[in-house]
């Protein structure tokens, strides 16, 4: 720990922390553009210059090249180092277009700020000034190049960091720009970090072009509501609508970056079909009358038939504290029970994960850091972008990592693969000894002995998994095997994408309540006669649609909370509007058990651009806020339950009733958050039975997430409808021509998710016997549920589509 | 790009590849190779390149358009260098340029309308001792006079007519 | 007044040395006598005590760097030899390899032997098609003559030489930029630490040197420290040097002369003196990077320390002369407009800084300068020599010689408001 003084205080640092890092940590902040945590020192701008005064070095320096060294003695004011920064500002701003008043950036520019802080505020410069032309990027991101200062953030973004492969350096001297070979859309799942990163307006979010200025905006602190990661992001709003949003640091989960989906997802709270007033039978109501009127019913329906008539289902997509609420709901309804997910596989992989997890769930940070990492059954991109990402920056420093998964490989890394289902290499895994599974090819064999033997080795192993491929079974074996390598002092951890972004702590709050089917299985018997659905949609959630609509049609009442204009809500007797986590104060319980609170960014309400038809100010005078009723779910389920609550009272009674949440009476939205101390059930592990496995000769069909369009928030923001890739069936090129079928000929695919005709798309990655399709709303895959593990299909040639 | 020119690249540099441990560290031979045969690098040039070492098109075009040399845009059949440092600075190469543009009737970066010939600045050659110097295509030419230069001029164009390399 | 030869002692005039004359005048002999003969430490030591400083513009003691490389790590290492002579006023490299290329074959089995490499990459600049063909050649007939290869002299050493024909850009001369430039990636220099000694080519110990060094290793291998040190006239310096003439003087090429000869001896005796009788103003000791020199400096000793003293440096002894009618302003915005175009675009003060002072020294060459503008003029050394690597650096020598030497000629421009030599 080398102890130094910068600008005459001293300060004790990590060894190999710069100059630069040693002054952050007493809040100095040394002007920088090139250096950003994440990306580490490069030396590029030179802005950061220090005057080193005494110590192993002297003289002026790059504070983010230099070590911090015991007895340095810097300065951060002397002369030489401002009048070094100065001039670099004046450098960089010779070719600068002075365009802030048109640029997106203004307001939140690094180099505005840099130039306005280093006092240059006469040009000296007459001559021309170099130009670029831009390129088209995609409807992600706006480029505009003559803005640029050359710090190479983007580029070490994109490339170094995200592994992306469609964008680089173009040019030399005072001409080096940035871009793809082409124009084109950026291919990368994480393009949207240029925006982020780049300390000027050569790369702004295009989603929101000319809309809002930083300092109009509102914003909070929030966790991304995307996936069960958990990822830190600041949602910006302005005039009611939720315009975009950016990365937050979030240490333990996402660093400093954001994917796409969780970037550009965002606008399914302006949706424009969004639910915003309650409905009861066709009719709109207030909040009181539609409140007393479904309170009665449902009273009465209890009344008459008991507290099992009335079901009550919620989603990986609501708040701890609505779920919980939920469950009040049914206590006061005399014991109604809560299900938790509308697909019982999902659902029944997340109580195992729950029950078992202890102290072996892996956050990013744990990911990053590993040495060896095995993806069982895991497509980071559909259902976990930055685990990926995450995975990523562990292999970049040297860790190994193996992938086993039947789908083709879309990683940012290079991984030993093994095209199989991971059920039973993962068993083989949980065993003592170890021993391949039969079956394996000879380099099959050879990959997975040296997969082991990589992860006994290893000081930091993570095995991650999807909780969708795996299903219950899967995830248990996952558990064991991680149990199995882990020994006295050190762990195995285990990182398992679940299905949303409060699986968990839905889990967590029902350990064992009846699944879905079960659920349905008691409308179709007339013993549940009403149904209140929280945030869950069943007819896209449920693996058989068919089954879920007929079931809806028996109910008495379905009552829907939803700030989504679901299928679900579509076929309900009575809508209630709810709020979406940026219109909320909230928590979540992420993947690896981390509680994580968010805050209210702004209020619901039907944006001015919509009143207004985009006047401003409206011209209708009125007391109330157009399209305010939105209520956060939690307080809808106090007010039906009769017993409205505060948000504090309803955290006090949660952290009281669940001593594992505790940590919710201190959440604070943008903190770190509390890691759930877990403890494995001490119940005896139930022996999960084999799924039924898919008939010789047959396909096996998969239906999986895709990164945009599958996910029931983003697929509903404008941005990210546009760019979901086509419907398409996923063969291996050998199934295809055995099935004679070429790529993009049309495909009848019949299946239990249902049926549907699509183009062929030959996938070289896919392993023989699979057929691959990826949920998209809005389209004919809308039903394909993921989260079904493989199931039997049978596809033939043609049909019209 | 004709694929007559694809053929040759590939067999001039599928062995190379095969053999070498780092295939990337060819990403220049084979771009001056391809602009050895096409006069320049076309956007198929890179993507060529990019095919045959494996990697993607941006990370050939990061290189060429590093290089001074590597041309990414069509060029004459004859490109002219003529060198501008200091060497030659100091013996005349201001005359020798402004002699160059009138007799081609072009300007620096342009192309005579003949397409046969490209005038292009280039720094210091290593020919100081016989500055004035300037190259064209790889033969080079020192201690150059206006006459001399419209010899030089002469002779190329009638070698460019008849199809020799440059 | 005549020198002792060695690098150039075989140079024919219009002629390359083929394998069978080398052989005849003597060479691979200094391998023969090295290669499973000599301990590969023994020869590091000896070039160590020769003095032997790098010939590419910086030198650094070669001997010295040698004892930084791991040449006993496994694994691959690599030996690269720049030529990448892009600096103006140098071409004394070309000038040796088109005379002489089995010099630096030989050079470099011998580097490779002592440092424990196996594979060594000759990096020959875009327009030196001379060159590349001279050596591709060398090294073929090297290869067939069993002096490159496998079991090299039927020893268990072995070394394998490739020739890298580059595309054209000045700052692949800096050795971790040309690094990047073999790997086949953007030749940005790279961040040191880590050295080239450490991870260097293919993030593999590597050493890079300059041609002219390279080719005087054998000569030391069989003449020996003590003789390559008493070839220098001056103390604490060792061996000749080439220096490659140009500017304004009558006989402009290059020559091989013993370090330490006065500036004056080689503008007044070996360049025939300044051309159509005029007088000698400045020059460039040593390239385009090095601080003007002017009549003052007539006696100074050309080499390392020598130089350093008198405010300039060595460089790689590129003179270019400058006689009495040269503007010192236009000949400086020459300069540094040719490191302008020349940046990589890495860093600030190279990309954006470069230009600024040209665009500053236009303005003085227009007549549009005043005294603010010279004011502006002398704060940017301190600020382009922050830059990433050794290039803008550079060209804040003449810059640097210009304020030091030259500051009047600046204020006559901005008096007489314009260039007073006629310039632009």
């Amino acid at each position: 720990m080398p102890t130094l003084t910068i600008d005459e205080r001293e300060v004790s640092v990590p060894a190999g922390a710069s100059v630069l890092e040693a002054a952050e940590a007493l809040g100095i902040t040394v002007p920088h553009f090139c250096y950003h945590k994440a990306l580490g020192a490069v030396g590029a701008c030179r802005l950061c210059a220090v005057e080193i005064q005494a110590g192993p070095q002297h003289g002026l320096r790059m504070a983010c090249l230099v070590e911090a060294r015991d007895g340095m003695v810097v300065s951060t004011t002397a002369p030489a180092a401002t009048g070094m920064r100065r001039a670099v500002i004046e450098y960089l701003m010779l070719n600068h277009p002075h365009d802030c008043p048109v640029c997106d950036e203004g307001g939140e520019c690094q180099l505005q700020d840099m130039t306005v802080a280093g006092g240059h505020g006469v040009r000296r410069y007459r001559g021309k000034k170099r130009t670029f032309p831009n390129q088209e990027l995609g409807p992600f991101v706006e480029q505009e190049m003559n803005r640029c200062i050359q710090c190479y953030r983007c580029v070490r973004t994109y490339r170094d960091y995200a592994g992306g492969h469609d964008f680089g350096v173009l040019g030399v001297r005072q001409r080096v720009a940035y871009g793809r070979f082409r124009p084109g859309r950026l291919e990368s799942p994480y393009s949207g970090n240029l925006v982020d990163v780049c300390p000027t307006g050569v790369f702004t979010d295009k989603t929101v072009r000319f809309r809002a200025r930083v300092w109009d905006m509102q914003c909070a602190p929030s966790v991304c509501p995307h996936c069960s990661l958990g990822c830190a992001t600041w949602p910006w709003a302005r005039y009611r609508e939720l315009l975009r949003v950016s990365g937050r640091e979030g240490p333990r989960t996402n660093g400093f970056f954001l994917c796409d989906r969780g970037r550009f997802g965002s606008g399914h709270a302006n949706h424009p079909d969004r639910p915003r007033t309650p409905r009861l039978d066709g009719r709109e109501l207030g909040w009181p009358e539609a409140l007393e009127a479904l309170r009665e019913r449902l009273t009465k329906l209890t009344w008459a038939h008991g507290p099992g008539a009335v079901g009550l289902l919620t989603s990986g997509r609501a708040s701890l504290e609505s779920a919980r609420a939920l469950g009040l709901l049914g206590q006061a309804l005399g014991g109604a029970p809560v299900v938790c997910e509308p697909h019982p596989r999902r659902d029944r992989a997340v109580r195992a994960l729950v029950a078992e997890l202890g102290q072996l769930g892996r956050d990013q940070e744990d990911v990053r850091q590993s040495d060896c990492l095995l993806l069982a059954g895991l497509d980071p991109e559909g259902e976990a972008p930055m685990l990926a990402l995450a995975a990523r920056q562990a292999v970049r420093r040297g860790a190994r990592a193996a992938v086993w998964d039947p789908r083709p490989d879309r990683l940012p890394f290079p991984a030993r693969r093994i095209a199989r289902l991971p059920e039973a290499l993962l068993e083989a895994l949980a065993r003592p000894d170890g021993r391949a599974p039969d079956g394996l090819e000879a380099a099959e064999r050879e990959s997975y002995a040296e997969t082991r033997a990589a992860l006994q080795a290893a000081e930091r192993p993570v095995l991650l998994g999807g909780a969708d491929l795996l299903g219950p079974r899967g995830v248990r074996l996952l558990l064991a095997a991680a149990r199995a390598l882990s020994r006295p002092g050190r762990a195995c951890g285990l990182s398992l994408a679940l299905p949303g972004p409060d699986s968990f702590g839905g889990a967590l709050l029902c350990p064992d309540g009846p699944d879905a089917d079960e659920l349905l299985a008691g409308i179709e018997a007339g013993r549940v006669r009403a149904l209140v659905c929280l945030e869950a949609d069943p007819l896209s959630e449920h693996p058989d649609p068919a089954r879920v609509a007929a079931a809806l049609g028996r109910l008495e009442l379905l009552v829907v909370l939803d700030h989504l204009p679901t299928a679900s809500a579509a076929r309900a007797h009575a809508v209630l509007p709810t709020t979406a986590a940026a219109e909320m104060d909230g928590a979540f319980v992420n993947h690896a058990g981390r509680l994580q609170g968010f805050a209210r960014v702004y209020s619901a309400g039907l944006p001015i651009r919509v009143t207004g038809q985009g006047a401003h100010p409206p011209r209708e005078f009125r007391p109330d806020t157009p399209g305010e009723l939105p209520q956060p779910g939690w307080a809808v389920l106090a007010a039906l339950a009769g017993e409205p609550v505060e948000l504090g009272e309803l955290r006090a009674e949660l952290a009281r009733s669940e001593p594992r949440l505790a940590g919710l009476a201190g959440l604070v939205a943008g903190g770190p958050g509390v890691q759930l101390a877990l403890e494995p059930s001490a119940r005896e592990r139930p022996d999960t039975p084999a799924e039924p496995g898919v008939a010789e000769g047959e396909l096996a069909l998969l239906s999986v997430e895709a990164l945009f369009g599958s996910e029931p928030l983003s697929a509903r923001a404008a941005p990210v409808a546009g760019v979901a890739s086509e419907d398409a069936l996923a063969l291996c090129p050998a199934d295809a021509a055995r099935l004679g079928l070429g790529e993009g000929e049309p495909a009848r695919l019949r299946s239990a998710l249902g049926e549907a005709v699509l183009p062929v798309r030959l996938a070289p990655g896919l392993a023989p016997g699979f057929a691959l399709v990826q949920r998209r709303f809005g389209g004919p895959l809308e039903g394909f549920a993921p989260g079904g593990g493989p199931i039997a299909c049978r596809i033939e040639k043609g049909g019209a589509r | 790009m004709d694929a007559k020119l694809e053929q040759d690249i590939r067999a001039e540099f599928e062995p190379q590849i095969r053999a070498c441990a780092h295939p990337q560290e060819l990403v220049v031979h084979l771009l001056r190779a391809i602009q050895r045969e096409h006069g320049w690098v076309p956007d198929e040039g890179v993507e060529l390149a990019a095919r045959l070492l494996g990697l993607q098109p941006i990370q050939v075009e990061e290189v060429a358009t590093f290089y001074d040399k590597i041309y990414r845009r069509p060029v004459g059949r004859r490109v002219i260098h003529v060198c501008d440092s200091i060497c030659c600075w100091s013996r005349g190469e201001q005359e020798i340029r402004a002699h160059l543009e009138a007799r081609l009737g072009i300007r620096l970066g342009e192309t005579t309308p003949d397409g046969v010939f490209t005038l292009l600045p280039t720094c210091c050659l290593g020919a100081c001792g016989r500055a004035p110097a300037m190259q064209v295509g790889f033969r080079l030419y020192g201690e150059l006079t206006p006459d001399r230069v419209d010899r030089i001029l002469d002779e190329e164009r009638r070698a460019a007519g008849q199809g020799d390399p440059p | 007044m005549s020198h002792p030869q060695v690098l150039f002692a075989r140079r024919r005039p219009g002629q390359t040395v083929s394998l069978e004359t080398y052989l005849q005048e003597g060479g691979y002999q200094a391998l023969g006598g090295a290669v499973g003969k000599q301990a590969p430490a023994a020869l590091r030591k000896l070039v160590l005590d020769s003095g032997l400083r790098g010939r590419g513009g910086a030198g650094f003691p070669t001997g010295q760097k040698w004892s930084f490389f791991p040449a006993d790590a496994p694994g691959p290492k690599y030996l690269v030899c720049n030529c990448d002579e892009m600096e103006p006023g140098t071409y004394k490299d070309r000038e040796l390899l088109v005379a002489d290329p089995h010099a630096l074959v030989e050079g470099m089995a011998l580097a490779a032997y002592a440092l424990g490499v196996t594979h060594g990459y000759v990096f020959v600049r875009y327009d030196y098609e001379d060159v590349f063909r001279a050596l591709e050649r060398a090294v073929a007939e090297a290869h067939g003559a069993g002096f490159l290869g496998e079991r090299i002299l039927g020893t268990d050493f072995g070394f394998e030489l490739h020739v890298h024909g580059s595309a054209g850009r000045y700052i692949l001369g800096e050795e971790t930029s040309l690094l990047n430039g073999l790997e086949g990636v953007r030749p940005n220099p790279r961040l040191r630490p880590p050295f080239p000694a450490q991870r260097g080519l293919f993030g593999r110990p590597t050493t890079v040197q300059n041609v002219e060094t390279l080719c005087n290793v054998p000569h030391i291998a069989l003449h020996g420290a003590e003789w390559f040190k008493g070839l220098a006239l001056t103390p604490g310096e060792a061996g000749t040097k080439l220096f490659g003439l140009s500017g304004h003087l009558n006989r402009t090429e290059c020559f091989e002369l013993p370090m330490g000869v006065p500036l004056r001896e080689v503008v007044e005796v070996h360049g025939g003196g300044v051309r159509q009788g005029r007088r000698f103003k400045a020059c460039l000791p040593g390239g385009a990077s090095t601080p003007y020199l002017t009549a003052a400096h007539l006696d100074v000793p050309m080499d390392f320390g020598n130089l350093d003293r008198a405010g300039s440096r060595l460089g790689t002894a590129g003179v270019t002369v400058f006689d009495e009618r040269t503007c010192m302003v236009a000949a400086t915005l020459n300069l540094l407009t040719f490191f302008a175009r020349e940046s990589c675009g890495w860093c600030t003060p190279c990309r954006d800084g470069l230009p600024y002072v040209c665009y500053l020294l236009e303005r003085f060459e227009r007549g549009q300068a005043g005294r603010e503008e010279l004011a502006l003029l002398k704060a940017q050394p301190a600020f382009i020599n922050q830059s990433f690597c050794a290039l803008a650096q550079g060209a804040m020598g003449p810059l640097e010689g210009l304020l030091r030497h030259f500051e009047q000629e600046l204020l006559d421009h901005v008096t007489r408001g314009g260039c007073p030599f006629g310039g632009a």
